[in-house]
């Protein structure tokens, strides 16, 4: 006969261990990666580090020292943003091959400070536990991301500029690689803010059009960027889209006096 | 495999049928012969497919277009370079400069060794065309030459990306990003390159223009615009 | 009626709350944080309330102003947070009693450092927003002869200033009720509650919004801080004889 089945066990069966909490079932810490917590020593390796590793980027605006880091982030913006002025006021030349780098770099790095408070209030409203200096090396790395992408596309641009007198065409292409590199660098943003506990993003996408708009309108602010002009910045205060609008009709009625 | 065992001929057939292993160890090793022999064969290949689209014209545009198709391609890919090689990793690809780099030169190697097989083909067939000229008839016979160019080319561009999505779905491990990043380089490259075509015009030319290397209006508008103008006229006619 | 609950057991106020130390920390604040410091520090609360109004609204009034001229800029600086501080102390006790009326047991002062919470939220939205409504008021073209109430460039300043502060208020107001949901272990009552004060404070709101204008310009007047014709008429009578004209003319 078999009492095993008899014969209650006088002892608990000790449960299995609980495996480990596996990647799969939720994000990753920021700083799980050794590869991460590696420090991020000079701006080429935090050129490569914010295209490969961007989450080594952002768990170091974490850490004790993280001002260097955004000092040479921004520094990286402005000589990006400079460079990509250059081959925007090959254009126009003349006086444009320093005015649009100077506006640009300006242009944004005002932008930047103009949004930062809300972007500030916004992320704390969602409940994100980043602090100021967070939240200011996260913008600095929209900001770097954006204006390395726009180099990316300075020879593509410049091809461009080179065979075409169309103002129109050119501030129409410089719009969209200016879109497309936001784009990667709102991304950005928006995943660092994703690791610091924020419970909605709602602020976020409305700091977002706020953003895009006032960077917008900076360009009719600081015009012109494509084309000359006797002053270094405009005379007369404008909207964004009065601006384009008188743009376009300017070139529809050049191109109905040409065809008489 | 000893250096000069690696750097043959053969390894053109080799990124012809698509080898995997050969393949992602070559973009991960720089070798600079590698990369001169694939910079000749575009040259080769390209420049052979260019001489028998200008031949129709005229010999010196055979020569002219035999140096211009060529240098559009390897135009195309160094000032795309940086861009391309940003965009990869952004996209879920972490592939260093040079790989991203050898990769879409290998893709255009392929397309180039394609063209150069064809470009025997494509001379039979302007060999047994009408020469052109004004005074020929020859609407037919141009639109039949231009679109088995266009066939061609086109073949020879598709296999050329069909080898490359291959590589990058074994870099990424995942098709979805290989798809990503082969759109997104496409996209680069194409608006690029006709830029780049529509400057260094023409490569076949037009019996009632001279035979020349640039037009005189290469720098003067750009493809897209001439596209949309076109459109905006062939609405406007139905006004 | 609806059943009331009655507060919590003092166990609550044994433990210390987080104190109330900065702007991150109040903005960052959960419902159940919010209810401890207006348990256990409102005195602290309604302080810090009313002097982020004040900065917070204030300085987002003279940017407004600022259009205008600078005696504008001050006075507007004054009249925004002026309005807010005068809605919530002269509906506190219509809305200290409309809470436990519809659901919620709050004290006068509870009710009155609720709505003072989500008005301080909206003031520091406004604040944080000043600098991007600096640069739209100096992208707009100055005063001139030629510039109407109808002018578009008027009307887009005009359009985006409003546009601010309508956000800044859904996003108070959007803070508010998962603190009333708390309050109540209700949504629905909750969302009476706010419903209510809403209606009060609006309706209040509108009025002595009305009776302190201008906040950005009125052409036909000097700049000044409060003029005696405001003391005229209504902004309700306003609206309904407005309406009356587009209707019947």
């Amino acid at each position: 006969m078999n009492n095993q089945n008899l014969i209650p066990p006088t002892t608990p069966q000790i449960p299995p261990p609980i495996p480990p909490v596996m990647a799969s079932s939720g994000p990753r810490s920021l700083g799980d990666d050794p590869s991460e917590r590696l420090a991020i020593p000079n701006v080429i390796v935090t050129i490569e580090a914010i295209l490969r590793q961007p989450r080594r980027v952002m768990f170091q605006l974490r850490q004790p020292g993280a001002g260097r880091l955004i000092a040479g982030m921004l520094f990286v913006s402005v000589v990006c943003s400079l460079i990509y002025g250059v081959v925007a006021g090959t254009f126009s030349g003349g006086a444009q091959l320093w005015a649009v780098p100077v506006k640009i770099a300006v242009g944004l790095m005002i932008s930047a400070l103009i949004c930062l408070p809300s972007l500030y209030i916004f992320t704390c409203l969602g409940g994100s536990q980043a602090r100021l200096v967070e939240v200011s090396g996260l913008l600095a790395g929209l900001l770097m991301l954006m204006t390395i992408l726009l180099i990316g596309f300075a020879p593509v641009a410049w091809i461009f500029s080179q065979s075409t007198e169309s103002l129109a065409w050119m501030g129409t292409l410089h719009l969209i690689f200016w879109f497309i590199a936001t784009c990667f660098g709102l991304r950005f943003l928006e995943t660092g803010f994703s690791h610091s506990n924020a419970r909605s993003s709602a602020g976020f996408r409305v700091w977002v059009v706020i953003f895009m708009l006032v960077a917008l309108q900076m360009t009719t602010a600081l015009r012109p960027i494509l084309g000359t002009s006797k002053t270094f910045l405009p005379t007369e205060k404008k909207f964004f889209i009065a601006h384009w609008g008188d743009c376009l009709k300017g070139r529809d009625e050049a191109s109905k006096s040409e065809s008489r | 495999m000893g250096a000069l065992d690696e750097l043959s001929p053969r390894e053109i057939s080799v990124l012809l049928s698509g080898e995997p292993e050969k393949i992602v160890a070559w973009t991960g090793q720089w070798s600079a012969r590698r990369f001169a022999l694939h910079v000749v064969v575009i040259i080769v290949g390209a420049g052979f497919y260019g001489a028998a689209m200008g031949w129709w014209r005229d010999p010196q545009q055979a020569l002219y277009t035999a140096l211009k198709f060529p240098l559009i391609i390897l135009l195309t890919t160094t000032a795309n370079a940086l861009l391309n090689a940003m965009l990869a990793p952004l996209l879920g690809l972490n592939i260093p400069f040079r790989q991203s780099f050898s990769a879409i030169l290998m893709s255009f190697v392929i397309a180039a060794a394609i063209l150069g097989a064809f470009s025997p083909l494509l001379a039979f067939l302007i060999w047994n065309a009408p020469p052109m000229s004004s005074a020929t008839p020859s609407e037919s016979t141009y639109n039949f030459i231009k679109l088995t160019q266009v066939a061609v080319i086109a073949f020879a561009g598709v296999t050329g990306n069909v080898r490359l999505f291959q590589l990058l779905s074994r870099l990424a491990g995942r098709r979805v990003v290989a798809c990503r990043v082969l759109f997104a380089w496409l996209a680069g490259n194409l608006f690029l390159g006709s830029q780049l075509s529509w400057i260094l015009r023409p490569f076949i030319g037009s019996p009632s223009l001279p035979v020349e290397f640039f037009r005189a209006t290469a720098l003067h508008g750009n493809f897209y615009e001439n596209v949309f103008h076109s459109l905006l006229q062939f609405f406007q006619q139905f006004d | 009626m609806p059943a009331i609950e009655h507060n919590p057991a003092p166990r609550v106020r044994d433990r210390q709350p987080v104190r109330l130390g900065s702007l991150g920390v109040f903005l960052r604040a959960r419902p159940e944080l919010l209810r401890e410091w207006m348990l256990c520090r409102q005195l602290n609360l309604v302080m810090f309330c009313a002097v982020t109004i004040m900065i917070g609204a204030g300085v987002y009034g003279v940017v407004m102003g600022s259009w205008r001229g600078p005696w504008q800029a001050l006075y507007t600086g004054i009249k925004l947070p002026l309005a807010i501080l005068l809605t919530t102390l002269g509906n506190g006790l219509l809305n200290g009693m409309l809470a436990p009326l519809l659901g919620i047991n709050l004290t006068f002062r509870q009710s009155l450092a609720a709505v003072l919470m989500s008005f301080a939220i909206a003031s520091v939205v406004l604040g944080a927003l000043s600098p991007v409504v600096w640069f739209v008021v100096w992208n707009t073209p100055p005063l001139t002869a030629a510039m109407q109430l109808s002018s578009p460039e008027y009307g887009v300043m005009q359009l985006s200033l409003a546009g601010f502060i309508a956000l800044a208020g859904v996003v108070g107001n959007a803070h508010l009720l998962p603190l009333l949901s708390e309050w109540a272990r209700s949504t629905a009552t909750a969302r009476k509650v706010l419903f209510a004060w809403l209606a009060g404070n609006l309706f209040l709101g509108s009025q002595i919004c009305w009776v302190l204008r201008p906040f950005i310009w009125d052409p036909s007047r000097p700049v000044e801080f409060i003029g005696r014709e405001y003391f005229h008429g209504s902004f309700f009578e306003t609206v309904f004889e407005a309406a009356r004209r587009l209707i019947f003319q």
